[in-house]
């Protein structure tokens, strides 16, 4: 017993490996009316090996192994710390929800394919590989992790293709876009791993410090690049919006809540444990990314009337903000001050733990919605809370830990970011001292839009009047979906009202990274060490509590002895009220949408039809109005136009004769033989 | 090396060469197959030659293989590619005419010769100074390929090209390794058969093998 506790972390590594091996045996062997069952509950059984795994990493266990007869050449080398652990946890947490919710959105009408062989198959390997990727302890086995990660999540991505035409082509978007990023990631780390006696971590932390500048600013910005792409930061986030509406909701869940966090993962291991710090200018840069990606997703969440896909706009919103606390911990290292670099990072890690709950908690609330109404257009959903009251309460939950208020999940978060930032000031050097403040009114600026973003989608999803039949015939999901609601659920409240079961923990293992001390102390109340500012989110529920039911409660209290009457709603006399009056999510967000004209750019058609008779009587208006990706139009595009064109270029050399074709081929080897005869 | 052992080598490289070159000059293919089953006969003999010399077993047995193959089966394939179709006797209209050819494979020799100056001079010996006949058959079939347009001297062109490289093999290793050369020589059988079941569909479908009448089937 002795020895299974203190090897937790092999032995959930062992563990998830069988399972997950038992689990695509299972999918391969049963017959499809058993599979999902199986495979889901042994999935889940994965996630809670991992999350063990990952918790006893967290709490300062190591382990290392190596196999060299798994890949050719470099073998494999599995070692887990206390960061990766952090990683570790968070995916399998999700996986335990999202594999449980997997069992009844399968089998049930949410997929015409989804109990498919090959569905089922993908889902245990595409967990395995999330926990693969932050366990991995050199560059060769982190890159196949990776791979297999974006094999495998490409496959369930794809899963509905025959259903709809859109998942081709978000799936076209994702293959490219994740190849591109991991040649990037290939490039860097390989320099990288260049002058080191092998490819693990420590032999490349101890001879990272012999890159020169020159070559240390291009490799960091290329992992930067090749990470960021993968946790959705704009500019490299255009596959994020396509993909994560078009995958399956659990998958969705999955990738959202956990693949996307391994692009930190990345980016903190390359540039803050492997690199140590680097150059100043590396984390202005991230800082900027972040900041811009966090507005910039939550600006296009706030208008987008697809569920699914204002979310997926929400991750990129948060991945920004986690990147703000990266580039802070960054920035505060490389200009020594290492209390506050600990504390910034502890803010993104845990912000990284409540993303991963309330995302998880959405996604799969929102599946739950196009599972029981067929769609994921807001403005044609609504009314959903008396037939669905389980699913509507776990998307207000969910919505509330989103938006960044007391007593939500992402508050405590980024109140230490917060405080982290403003201690920062005053800051040394003119840039810092412009960016720090910059990045605290973009996290201000982001926490209120993420409000309105959240009430738009819970106010118009999910409350007052159905605006469509298919919103009107809705019913609730099956008792296995509804169970991983509520897990998911139950971390969101563990994350709000506890987040001091983890902030110690996670502040030693950030110190751990920046060589300085735990930034966050005290088992009630989070004491930052090192600058003032203590705050007790338990305390703050119980007093908010006690605030809302004083407010609700007194003015009842205070009305409850007058008479009652019943009568009808107010309508202008303009008959009864119809679903048609009620704020759409368009309408809801057109007002910001017009504040924020110059930086969305949205298209909008009016076309008024006139009578024959006259053109002073209106016989119909049509209006459409539709909020292009500006970044997209203005960097993909051209670049997208210039292959097309070099493509077309190419054209005239293949006129279709063969001869041809053979000639280019002969003459090419003549030519390459003279050069070789001559300049010898 | 003895001198005969010598005198044999440079016949067979020569029959090599002249055979190629004898492919470009020939019209009717029939005669074209049988100076690929000569050259065939040439190369095994090249390479028996070899075996004589290091007094090799293997190589002696490689001949052999060769034998049968490049100067049998291959053939006999092609003669069977061209007897079902009995319209195409002659290879009409090649892309360059023949004076031209004779010319081009002039230059080309020259040019394997020029070309092959490093490898002879890394160790001198009859056997590496008929390595640039080798790189010149090589060169040959590739512009026999390039230029002939009936699908059966096509074919001979990819032949042709074998031969030099196995040629060229031979003469600068001894051998490349039983497996590999099995294995290459399984290739090119299959290619053959491909092409010569490809060859009757072309045949079916558009009446003629003539390569550049496919040009309408590109985007």
């Amino acid at each position: 017993m002795n020895v299974v506790a203190t090897q937790l972390v092999a032995v959930g590594l062992g563990a998830a490996a069988v399972l997950g091996m038992v689990a695509v045996v299972a999918a391969v062997l049963l017959t499809r009316a058993a599979r999902p069952a199986v495979v889901g509950v042994l999935t889940a059984a994965v996630g809670v090996a991992g999350t063990v795994a990952g918790v006893a990493a967290m709490t300062g266990q190591t382990w290392s192994v190596q196999l060299p007869g798994v890949l050719p050449l470099s073998g494999v080398l599995l070692s887990v710390d206390a960061f990766g652990g952090v990683f570790l946890a968070v995916s399998g947490a999700v996986a335990v929800a999202a594999a449980i919710y997997g069992i009844g959105y399968c089998r049930g009408g949410g997929g015409g394919g989804l109990a498919s062989r090959g569905v089922q198959v993908a889902t245990p390997l595409f967990v395995v590989s999330l926990l693969l990727v932050p366990a991995a302890g050199s560059v060769s086995t982190l890159l196949a992790a990776w791979e297999l990660m974006a094999v495998t999540s490409l496959l369930l991505v794809v899963a509905e293709h025959r259903r709809r035409g859109e998942v081709a082509s978000a799936g076209r978007w994702y293959v490219v876009m994740t190849h591109l990023g991991f040649v990037a990631i290939l490039i860097g780390l390989l320099v990288l791993a260049a002058p080191a006696a092998d490819d693990s971590w420590d032999a490349v932390r101890a001879a990272a410090g012999t890159l020169s500048p020159a070559v240390a600013g291009p490799v960091f910005v290329l992992c930067l690049i090749g990470f960021g792409s993968k946790a959705g930061i704009v500019p490299v986030h255009a596959w994020l919006p396509r993909a994560h509406p078009e995958a399956p909701s659990h998958v969705s869940a999955l990738m959202s809540a956990a693949m996307v966090t391994m692009g930190i993962y990345g980016i903190v291991r390359v540039g803050i444990d492997l690199m140590g710090g680097g150059a100043l200018w590396w984390w202005l840069l991230v800082l900027l990314l972040g900041a811009g990606s966090a507005i910039y997703g939550i600006l296009q969440a706030v208008v987008s009337t697809d569920l699914k896909r204002l979310l997926a706009y929400s991750t990129t919103e948060n991945m920004g903000i986690v990147l703000v606390g990266v580039g802070a911990c960054g920035l505060f290292t490389s200009t020594g001050r290492p209390v506050l670099a600990a504390l910034a990072l502890t803010a993104a890690l845990l912000h990284i733990i409540g993303h991963a709950a309330f995302k998880t908690l959405l996604f799969l609330a929102a599946g739950s919605v196009l599972h029981a109404t067929g769609t994921r257009d807001l403005d044609e959903l609504g009314g959903l809370r008396s037939a669905m009251p389980v699913t509507t309460a776990a998307f207000g939950l969910g919505a509330l830990a989103a938006s960044a208020l007391p007593p939500g999940t992402a508050f405590v978060s980024e109140w230490v970011l917060l405080q982290a930032l403003i201690h920062g000031l005053p800051a040394p050097g003119v840039a810092t001292s412009i960016v720090v403040p910059m990045m605290v009114a973009a996290i201000a600026l982001t926490a209120g839009l993420a409000v309105v973003t959240f009430v738009k989608a819970f106010g118009v999803g999910f409350l007052a009047r159905a605006r469509s039949t298919a919103a009107a015939q809705a019913h609730e999901s099956p008792p296995s979906m509804l169970t991983a609601m509520a897990l998911a659920g139950l971390g969101c409240v563990g994350v709000a009202v506890a987040p001091t079961a983890v902030l110690p923990t996670l502040g030693q293992i950030a110190g751990a990274l920046v060589r300085s001390g735990a930034p966050v102390s005290g088992a009630l109340s989070a004491e930052l060490v090192g600058v003032t500012g203590v705050l007790s989110p338990v305390l703050l529920v119980v007093a908010l509590a006690v605030g809302s039911v004083v407010v609700v409660a007194v003015p009842r209290m205070l009305v409850a002895g007058r008479a009652r009457r019943a009568a009808r709603l107010w309508d202008c006399g303009a008959g009864p009220l119809s679903e048609r009056m009620q704020y759409t999510a368009t309408s809801f967000a057109e007002p910001l949408g017009r504040v924020f004209d110059n930086v969305l750019q949205p298209v909008q058609d009016i076309d008024v039809t006139h009578h024959q008779e006259s053109a002073y009587l209106v016989s119909s208006v049509a209006y459409r109005r539709r909020v292009p990706d500006r970044v997209e139009r203005r960097l993909y595009q051209p670049v997208l136009a210039a292959t097309a064109a070099w493509g077309r270029a190419g054209r005239g050399l293949a006129t279709g004769s063969v001869h041809r074709y053979l000639g280019y081929g002969f003459y090419t080897v003549c030519a390459l033989l003279i050069v070789l005869v001559v300049t010898r | 090396m003895s001198a005969v052992h010598v005198q044999l080598l440079n016949l067979s490289a020569g029959a090599l060469l002249l055979s190629a070159v004898l492919v470009l000059w020939r019209r009717e293919l029939v005669v074209i197959i049988r100076v690929f089953a000569v050259q065939g006969i040439a190369l095994a003999a090249l390479i028996a030659v070899l075996g004589a010399v290091q007094g090799s077993l293997e190589l002696a047995v490689f001949a052999v293989g060769v034998l049968v193959l490049r100067a049998g089966v291959l053939p006999g394939l092609l003669r069977y590619a061209l007897a079902s179709g009995p319209q195409e006797r002659r290879e009409t209209r090649p892309l360059v005419n023949v004076a031209a050819s004779l010319l081009a494979a002039a230059v080309l020799t020259l040019l394997a010769l020029a070309v092959s100056q490093p490898i002879t001079a890394l160790a001198p010996s009859s056997a590496t100074q008929a390595v640039p006949i080798g790189i010149a058959v090589v060169l040959i079939g590739f512009f026999v390929l390039v230029t002939r347009r009936r699908a059966v001297s096509q074919l001979v062109g990819f032949l042709l090209m074998d031969n030099g490289i196995t040629a060229v093999g031979f003469l600068t290793t001894a051998g490349i390794g039983l497996v590999v050369e099995v294995g290459v020589a399984l290739d090119v059988l299959l290619v053959v058969l491909v092409l010569q079941i490809l060859t009757g569909r072309m045949r079916e479908v558009f009446g003629g093998t003539d390569l550049d009448e496919l040009r309408e089937l590109s985007d």
